[in-house]
């Protein structure tokens, strides 16, 4: 049978593949332990040392390569995180509790909703830029950046509840209601903790989004830099391994984010099975 | 992440007459949603077409209307040379994430049967993107510079004498990071339509004695259809509105219109960066229609 070698062809392939999406990350990660001040960001290592880690966190002499412009823009990109994740997840929750009942014009109200994830943060970006400049309002991180990053994480935390509803059993909330607990209480006893584990989803989903936006926040945010465009600051000037040792970092910062939401998940997925186990009891 | 599959349609639309307010109430969970996108999205885009036959001074923008930033555009080789590189890249790359895709989905989604190693290798494709997208795109610079990791290997196996210098900073060096950036939207839809062609049909196929070649052209192909289309419609929408990795690693010499728009912002020609996005705008809406015309994908997925 020929397939009998194309799968072994293709499984080759697909190493290859792996290889071309991780080489790059391999490849920043070992010249970002480069000897420094003067270890230059190509091959080959002169030296193995963690200077460029002691030099993100300002622990090396002063030298003539400037420390990177970071502490204030990764205070004010968590705190921008923060807030998209509480709006983008409350407003994506409510939206998908809104499309458990047909209501008119929800065909409409769908494609408004994810368009917000599928035109680019440039068009966004440049019409509300356009607009905070006609009405007379400052473009800040924490106003216009933040609305444009709620614009487009909701889409997201929209989409996650919209699939946990629709596994969802409604027969238990129609148990509370017909025992006569008002809907607020049985949202909040009954529909809130089986709904929980994609809550938290879409919470990863909007931090992380928003964590890492920079298309949308370099038009609508004004002087004061977010991570991201301090980052992207860097780029024209000459580059040095700091950099590198940077991305290593928000690179393992990303993986403690993403431990955190699996512990929080295999809590919460424990506690709905013990729930549903004393239901049937 | 299908979006047919969340499409208003299927979602569970019983009304309970067990909860009165709920029919009511929908209205009222649906309005913040709904106010906030009309507000920080459409009028904003709104926006962005009515600036765009504002009149421009060279400091600031009055709203006098005129075509003549529209004009400008149109009378402008820097701009239509943009306009035509953006359509290049977008389709060098809408290709090479497909044929570089492909495969990999082929074998995920259609030869691996074990569904953790499946789901395993799924993982592996998206893990990359918990890093900083600036960090990818920043990444590739130590690969492909002139004393970059490429030619450093390829020097090693004797396969070139001399360094390969147009790797880095040219469009060459944007198509192959923008490949790896996107590529994975591509191998996710499509595996997933692989997954769920039915195995007896392939078998079937092979029982009659159709080759391989034979089984993939008329049936693992079409079926897998709808997956390449929302693959290129990912694909699509995010490449054409690119500015950064264009820029990062071309050196700021490959101009995309997205890039043209950063610029013109910054030199606050907001008319003319309004311009531009409305073509823009109108590119991805042609893209992304064309392709919805091959496939009809609510009735295919």
């Amino acid at each position: 049978m020929q397939t009998t070698f194309i799968k072994p062809v293709l499984g080759v392939y697909t190493a290859l593949f792996l290889l071309f999406l991780y080489g790059p990350f391999v490849v920043l990660g070992i010249l970002s332990f480069q000897i420094g001040p003067n270890g230059g960001p190509q091959f080959p290592i002169i030296e193995w040392s963690t200077y460029w880690y002691q030099h993100v966190f300002g622990l090396t002499p002063p030298s003539r390569i400037a420390p990177l412009p970071i502490y204030e823009g990764l205070a004010r990109s968590l705190t921008l995180a923060f807030m998209t994740m509480i709006v983008s997840t409350v407003l994506g929750v409510m939206s998908a509790q809104a499309f458990r009942t047909k209501f008119k014009g929800s065909d409409v109200v769908f494609y408004l909703i994810v368009l917000g994830m599928m035109v680019p943060g440039v068009l966004v970006g440049l019409g509300l830029a356009l607009v905070a400049n006609s009405v007379g309002i400052d473009r800040t991180w924490w106003s216009t950046a933040f609305v444009l990053h709620v614009v487009y994480t909701f889409p997201f935390a929209f989409l996650v509840m919209l699939a946990i509803f629709n596994r969802f059993d409604p027969s238990v909330e129609e148990a509370a209601w017909s025992l006569g607990v008002s809907p607020i209480k049985t949202f909040r006893k009954v529909t809130f903790p089986l709904i929980f584990p994609g809550v938290l989803s879409a919470m990863l989903f909007a931090f992380t989004l928003s964590y890492d936006e920079f298309s949308r926040t370099l038009f609508a945010s004004g002087r004061d830099l977010t991570l991201p465009l301090a980052i992207y600051g860097t780029f024209s000037i000459e580059i040095h391994p700091n950099i590198f040792a940077f991305g290593v970092l928000t690179t393992l910062f990303s993986f403690a984010l993403l431990a955190v939401y699996a512990i929080l998940m295999t809590v919460s997925l424990r506690r709905a099975k013990r729930l549903a186990i004393q239901e049937d009891a | 992440m299908t979006i047919a599959s969340t499409t208003p349609d299927t979602t569970d639309m019983t009304p309970s007459n067990l909860g009165p307010l709920r029919s009511k109430a929908s209205y009222w969970l649906i309005a913040p949603g709904v106010i906030w996108m009309t507000l920080f999205l459409v009028v904003p885009l709104g926006m962005m077409v009515y600036v765009s036959f504002w009149s421009q001074t060279t400091f600031k923008i009055e709203p006098i209307l005129t075509t003549k930033s529209w004009e400008t555009f149109f009378s402008s080789d820097t701009y239509l040379n943009a306009l035509w590189t953006t359509i290049r890249i977008w389709l060098l790359v809408l290709l090479s994430t497909f044929v570089v895709g492909y495969p990999t989905a082929l074998f995920v989604g259609l030869f691996v049967k074990n569904k953790t190693l499946a789901t395993t290798l799924l993982v592996l494709c998206v893990i990359p993107f918990w890093t900083s997208f600036l960090i990818r795109v920043l990444a590739w610079r130590p690969m492909l510079g002139k004393e970059g990791a490429i030619n450093i290997i390829l020097q090693a196996l004797h396969i070139t004498r001399e360094p390969i210098e147009a790797l880095l900073f040219t469009e060459l060096s944007v198509i192959i990071g923008m490949t790896q950036i996107y590529c994975v939207f591509m191998v996710g839809p499509i595996a997933f339509m692989l997954g769920r062609i039915d195995p007896n049909v392939i078998e079937a196929a092979r029982d009659l004695g159709a080759s391989f070649w034979r089984i993939f052209r008329t049936i693992i192909l079409p079926l897998s259809m709808p997956g390449v289309i929302v693959g290129g419609i990912f694909v699509s929408v995010m490449v054409l509105g690119e500015f950064a990795t264009a820029a990062a690693l071309s050196g700021r010499k490959v101009n995309m219109l997205g890039n043209i728009i950063v610029t013109q912002v910054g030199s606050l020609k907001w008319a003319f960066a309004a311009v531009v996005g409305v073509i823009l705008t109108i590119l991805m809406g042609v893209v992304v229609a064309g392709f919805l015309r091959i496939v009809d994908l609510k009735r295919e997925l």
